[in-house]
């Protein structure tokens, strides 16, 4: 099959790099030209992968405007062939662009609002077994507090932000003209989806951000009440605790416990 | 074998999903695209769980690459298998191509030589793949705009052929015929004609776009009356076949795509006989040998 896999190879060339090998395997007509022919394909291939990028990236399109968006999704398609066979992966590193090359990371927000966009396509379709329930954690054996862990809804993302970006994504999701980037404390928002189906988002407190990172990494219920020392007494601490546990499972979070 | 006849179906749309969930229209079957859900979970994934409880279902492939010279992509068929045994659907279907190479893929649907030497690559390359999915699969007739000088036998020949040897079946795209007749100039009667009746298990139907001389195979506008009458031909040549149309782009309100399946089955009622059109049941096809 070497015969076919050079041809195959010489045609794919066409398409990534305008290689014109390929044009001599194909016939031309009296009206068109092999090239030509050919060109539908080269044309076809970088459309419906520009598609694909502006469905993932609405927002950053829409904050960029047509031209430098068009110029960010030729750099990735170059730097990018896709290694997947669902469409929907192709564009997954288009943040790491962003952040990595001009003059896209000259706007550092733009990092930010790509990675909150390609969160969102994350959440949208992740796996869900199951959501933890109050019920549950009512039944637990009083033994099992004692190295309780969690399991988070694999939708569950934290992102760490540096400038007002989750207003700039809300009011580009919105239609409406953003704010000015300003660059900010660092706030850390985490972005989950719950059984209506639906994305929910919401800022954390540093105390929960720090706890809600802990557990995600699989530390149990008493190094996080250990952690919580450093922003509440020994007084608060317990209820405190319990409280944040009661949030992740009635805003739908969690997943499971281990003990 | 009797040729299975499940009636008229459409495409399953995103646009379309809370209008089929609420109102339940009146539709044979549906067709889902089987990368749009081979994902983990969340929304796609509920909704095509809810709509299968109503309707029956056939998957049609758009990334299997049955014609690339690279190794067989397992790690695809395994999902595409753990997708089947969710839905059940009553069969499984991909387009007779080649979408990627070097493990690069151009999402899209590209052309193979029509040679010998292809013929007994697929042909071994489709047993592959109906072993790993433990089930006979069909195949699809592309729109094309190139022509190989390596081809020396025609698309019909090629399909034949491929199917016969790999045991499996067709799934003959009608607006595919026309839209490659016009861009390879051959009559597309004499492809229908040319067609082993006995593989064909479903049939295509689309709109398409003129780009100059050449038409693109787009599935943005309705069936156009020049493909309306090529399915008359095919049905008059094949009797029944279960019958869909596919909308990617441009796509209208539901109920206009249920009009539109509706010119198919008055058709179909002009060509056949209310016996052919009986619905059969309990269909399987064979599992690979």
């Amino acid at each position: 099959m070497s015969e076919l896999r050079d041809l195959q190879r010489r045609f794919m060339g066409y398409l990534l790099k305008q290689s014109v090998a390929i044009i001599a395997d194909v016939q031309s007509t009296p009206v068109l030209s092999a090239k030509d022919r050919l060109d539908i394909y080269a044309s076809a291939y970088k459309l419906r992968l520009k598609e694909a990028i502006t469905s993932d990236y609405g927002k950053v399109a829409s904050y960029l405007g047509d031209d430098q968006f068009n110029q960010l999704m030729e750099r990735y398609i170059e730097k990018h062939p896709s290694h997947t066979t669902n469409l929907r992966y192709f564009s997954v590193n288009l943040p790491e662009l962003v952040r990595d090359e001009a003059p896209f990371n000259s706007l550092a927000e733009l990092y930010e609002l790509a990675c909150i966009e390609r969160a969102f396509a994350d959440s949208f379709d992740a796996k869900c077994i199951h959501y933890a329930t109050l019920a549950e954690l009512s039944t637990l054996p009083e033994q099992a507090w004692e190295t309780l862990q969690f399991n988070f809804q694999s939708s569950l993302q934290i992102l760490w932000l540096e400038h007002n970006t989750f207003p700039i994504w809300k009011a580009l999701s919105d239609d409406n003209i953003p704010p000015k980037s300003e660059k900010t404390t660092a706030s850390a928002w985490v972005l989950w989806r719950g059984s209506d189906l639906i994305s929910h988002y919401k800022v954390l407190s540093g105390a929960e951000a720090a706890v809600l990172g802990l557990a995600l990494d699989g530390e149990t219920f008493a190094v996080i009440c250990e952690k919580l020392l450093v922003f509440f007494s020994e007084e608060e601490t317990p209820m405190k605790a319990i409280g944040f546990l009661q949030s992740w499972i009635t805003e739908e979070m969690l997943e499971s416990f281990n003990w | 074998m009797t040729r299975p006849f499940i009636g008229f179906g459409l495409g399953l749309r995103t646009e379309h999903y809370q209008h089929v969930i609420d109102e339940k229209p009146q539709v044979d079957w549906f067709e889902i695209i089987s990368e749009n859900y081979m994902v983990p979970g969340g929304k796609p994934l509920a909704n095509l769980d809810k709509i299968r409880k109503d309707y029956p279902m056939v998957m049609h492939g758009v990334s299997m690459s049955i014609g690339s010279t690279d190794p067989i992509n397992i790690a695809y068929l395994q999902k595409l298998k753990t997708l089947i045994e969710r839905v059940e659907p009553l069969w499984i279907s991909d387009h007779l191509c080649w979408t990627s190479v070097n493990h690069i893929n151009s999402h899209d649907l590209l052309p193979l030589p029509y040679n010998e030497a292809t013929i007994n690559h697929i042909v071994d390359r489709i047993k592959q793949t109906q072993d790993v999915l433990g089930r006979q699969m069909l195949i699809e007739n592309l729109s094309s705009y190139v022509t190989y000088n390596d081809s020396d036998m025609t698309e019909w020949e090629f399909i034949n052929e491929i199917s016969k040897r790999a045991d499996c079946y067709i799934l003959l795209d009608i607006n595919n015929i026309f839209v490659s007749a016009n861009n390879h100039h051959f009559e597309p009667e004499q492809y229908v004609k040319g067609i082993d009746s006995d593989r064909v298990m479903q049939f295509h139907l689309a709109g398409h776009s003129y780009n100059g001389d050449m038409i693109i195979d787009t599935h943005d506008h309705d069936v156009c009356d020049p493909v309306w009458n090529l399915y008359e031909v095919a049905l008059g040549h094949f009797g029944a076949v279960s019958t869909m149309i596919e909308r990617d782009d441009n796509i209208p309100p539901f109920e206009e795509l249920r009009k539109e399946l509706a010119i198919a089955e008055k058709i179909a009622t002009k060509v056949l006989t209310p016996e052919q059109l009986n619905i059969s049941e309990n269909i399987t096809l064979e599992g690979a040998a």
